[in-house]
């Protein structure tokens, strides 16, 4: 397919605190074995796209020691392959300003790329999507560009980027930065456009201080008859991790059954660094329920509908609830875990007790010890 | 590739056809056989030389190769596919004048030296694809210059009563080689040849050379070339090894290497970090799922795995299912093994991609003491539902 890839690693200062302090949205470990853009990458790569840039602007440095050459996805390519979309030694840590800022700067890659189609993803939702299907529908449609949409979402207290009503086919209401009530679908916050459209109306918008995709180009050309919208509406899981208590909700998602069917063994495998972990042990006295483990773990305690990431080490007694466990972690004898996050390289000492609650859970740094 | 010169350059003999491993290595080779969970037999060897800073790996194939030429593929897994280093997999290929399968061992190498001109090394590292082991193959090649041997040959301490099953390499003190007995009825000396050989690179082509004229020769270093190296005086000097190493050519062993894998302080330890790890090529499988009515006692469960019943000391690798009811007890489950509800399994090894079938029962309890009789099935084998496979019977 002629088509190249572009995902925002990271677009706003994220809601995600401390969890995004040193990594991007892109780098955050997501269902025991996962780095976010895991998931765009394996969708694109799987329809056979093999031109992506990563558009980052700070913090990058977890996210390029993840992906690497882009091997793991078959991109280490002579032709194409994986770009990383930097600045130069930008000595600030400034966001961007929007999306369309964000592809302003990598104005380089769209302009050099011979594709005719560009796919434009964000690592803040996770989800297993046959793209080639996406993009079919969109050449069958005939129109501007295509908003992937997910109906379910909308519950008037979440904001969406973009919601979007459709009756008998036509788009009836359009809108962004929105609570949008039931009944809205939500955006994913994945377009497919052709690339002379996109890198023309990145120009234009950017040359007159409009910087936001969803709400200066998508909206503001759609409103004024310059745009044409197809909406694609897909019915398969996407789970969004937008703010602490999403990620940690969006994390025990992947425990229900349809849940795994449809991230891990939907339309394609996802694909992730590979680690080299032994596989887990379960010992003597453990007793596992409703988990999910990757490798590398070793297991003497009582785990009770947690996600256990790599090469977690859950000691004699202790008993671990609710929780997201991130890798190379310890949690000591006999100590206690409720609703709660710990980060990578965490060490939770012997007969330590941390408690959270499913909407504010208890979040531990990387490399914290207690 | 840019070669200049190579230290080492390691040859694997993976041509093995295993057939003591019976229906398990009925389509595929020994060295492809899975083990511990997501591992295969060559990964030790191969995991070996790159832990050991051997970067230059030829991997001789014969038998089945297809499955195992795949898992190798350009040697990513282990770091091998770099301009300066390759694993490079070496089945028999047609020649100007003839053409022909691997006769033996040596025969197998000798087909290759053109491969190892290539790096014009000082030394060349023989290693079979048979063993479950973790070897710094480094500090023999040191011994191997230090003591300025023709050949090094690693050695363990077997027990006398087993010797008799063993190459015996019968040495001086200082470790000096002067007799090399093949399974010695009576034997001399318990140490036992592992099969890995340091050869100074132009002693062993001119030898093999010479072996390949040798119409009467059996082409097999074990019989031939060792044997030839005392004759002739040359200096073969006997390496001690002393950590784990276990053949896994029979059921038996191969079962008891798994075995071996579990509990707190195991008699092998798998994990292992920087020059101790093993690599292996790893299947996009998610997390495992190990369900609130699931029992896992002592055991290894690899990624991708459902488990809703009851495992105890067992090995389920990548892609298992262990169904509601389900009892699974000192066996190993080979990757994607299927255990449907309610069957029970007890001292097996299911072969890839198997299935139990509900209700069904394979394999039996031993009595303390009691040889245990393995049960086994082939990659894709069903056992039907409410079926029977006896202890020690083969499907």
């Amino acid at each position: 397919m002629n088509l190249m890839g572009i995902i925002f690693a990271n677009i706003y200062d994220s809601s995600l605190g401390e969890l995004t302090n040193k990594r991007t949205m892109a780098s955050l470990p997501y269902g025991g074995r996962y780095r976010q853009i895991d998931f765009a990458l394996s969708n694109m790569t799987a329809c056979g796209i093999r031109h992506i840039g990563i558009i980052s602007r700070y913090n990058y440095q977890s996210l390029m020691n993840h992906i690497g050459s882009g091997e793991e996805w078959d991109l280490e390519m002579q032709e194409g392959g994986l770009e990383f979309l930097t600045p130069y030694a930008s000595g600030t840590s400034s966001s961007f300003k929007g999306k369309l800022d964000a592809l302003n700067s990598a104005m380089d890659f769209l302009e050099f790329g011979e594709e005719e189609y560009v796919i434009l993803a964000d690592p803040g939702m996770v989800y297993n999507i046959d793209l080639k299907a996406v993009v079919e529908a969109h050449i069958a449609s005939g129109k501007d560009i295509t908003v992937v949409t997910k109906p379910g979402v909308a519950n008037g207290k979440k904001r969406l980027d973009m919601a979007i009503t459709v009756k008998d086919g036509a788009i009836t209401d359009m809108a962004v930065d929105y609570e949008a009530p039931e009944g809205y679908l939500a955006s994913i916050g994945l377009f497919v456009i052709s690339k002379d459209l996109l890198i023309h109306e990145v120009k234009e918008s950017v040359a007159r201080n409009l910087y936001r995709f969803e709400r200066d180009f998508v909206l503001r050309q759609y409103l004024a008859g310059n745009l044409s919208v197809n909406i694609y509406t897909y019915d398969g899981i996407v789970l969004f991790t937008e703010s602490t208590e999403e990620y940690y909700k969006a994390n025990l998602a992947t425990i229900d059954p349809d849940i795994r069917k449809g991230l891990f063994r939907g339309a394609h495998p996802i694909y992730t660094k590979v680690r080299d972990q032994v596989p887990s042990y379960y010992g003597e006295g453990c007793n596992l329920e409703d988990c999910t483990l990757a490798d590398g773990c070793m297991l003497e305690g009582t785990v009770r509908n947690s996600v256990l990431f790599r090469h977690v080490n859950v000691g004699a007694g202790a008993v671990i609830e609710d929780s997201v466990i991130m890798n190379d972690t310890v949690v000591g004898e006999n100590a206690y875990l409720k609703c709660v996050i710990l980060d990578k390289d965490v060490v939770v000492s012997p007969g330590a007790r941390l408690v959270g609650t499913p909407t504010n859970p208890v979040i531990l740094k990387r490399g914290e010890t207690v | 590739m840019f070669v200049n010169k190579k230290r080492c350059v390691a040859m694997l003999l993976a041509g093995g056809q295993g057939s003591r491993l019976k229906v398990l290595t009925e389509n595929t080779a020994k060295p492809a056989v899975p083990f511990g969970g997501k591992y295969r037999i060559i990964d030790f060897p191969l995991s070996n030389c790159v832990n050991s800073g051997i970067d230059t790996v030829g991997i001789l194939t014969q038998y089945q190769p297809l499955e195992l030429n795949e898992y190798i593929g350009n040697g990513q897994p282990w770091g091998l596919n770099k301009s300066h280093c390759c694993a490079q997999v070496l089945p028999p290929y047609a020649q100007s004048k003839k053409s022909e399968w691997y006769k033996g061992t040596a025969n197998a190498i000798y087909q290759n030296l053109a491969f190892i001109s290539r790096f014009n090394p000082e030394y060349v590292l023989i290693l079979s694809g048979d063993h479950i082991y973790k070897m710094d193959y480094a500090a023999m090649i040191n011994f191997h210059e230090k003591t300025g041997a023709d050949c090094t040959i690693a050695v363990r301490d077997v027990p006398m009563e087993e010797a008799s099953r063993f190459g015996i390499m019968n040495t001086h003190p200082d470790g000096t080689i002067y007799e090399f007995e093949e399974k010695p009825k009576v034997p001399k000396s318990t140490n036992a040849s592992m099969g890995i050989y340091v050869f100074k690179w132009s002693i062993l082509r001119d030898y093999l050379t010479a072996d390949e004229n040798d119409p009467n020769s059996d082409n097999d270093f074990g019989k031939n070339i060792i044997p030839n190296l005392l004759n002739d005086g040359r200096k073969l000097m006997a390496y001690g090894f002393e950590g784990y190493w276990k053949d896994v050519g029979t059921i038996d062993s191969l079962w008891e290497a798994n075995m071996e894998l579990l509990g707190k302080n195991p008699e092998f330890d798998i994990r292992g970090t920087g020059r101790n790890k093993i690599y292996a090529r790893n299947s996009a499988m998610p997390s495992s799922y190990v369900d609130a009515k699931a029992k896992t006692v002592n055991c290894f469960i690899a990624e991708g795995s459902e488990i809703f019943g009851s495992v105890k000391n067992s090995i389920v690798s990548v892609g298992c299912y262990i169904g509601e009811g389900a009892t699974v007890e000192n066996s190993v489950l080979m990757p994607g093994t299927v255990i449907e509800a309610g069957a029970i399994v007890r001292h097996a090894i299911l072969g890839e991609n198997s299935r139990v079938c509900a209700n069904a029962v394979v394999g039996g309890t031993f009595a303390e003491g009691e040889k245990k009789e393995i049960s086994v099935t082939q990659k894709n084998a069903t056992v039907p539902a409410n079926s029977v496979l006896f202890p020690g019977e083969m499907l």
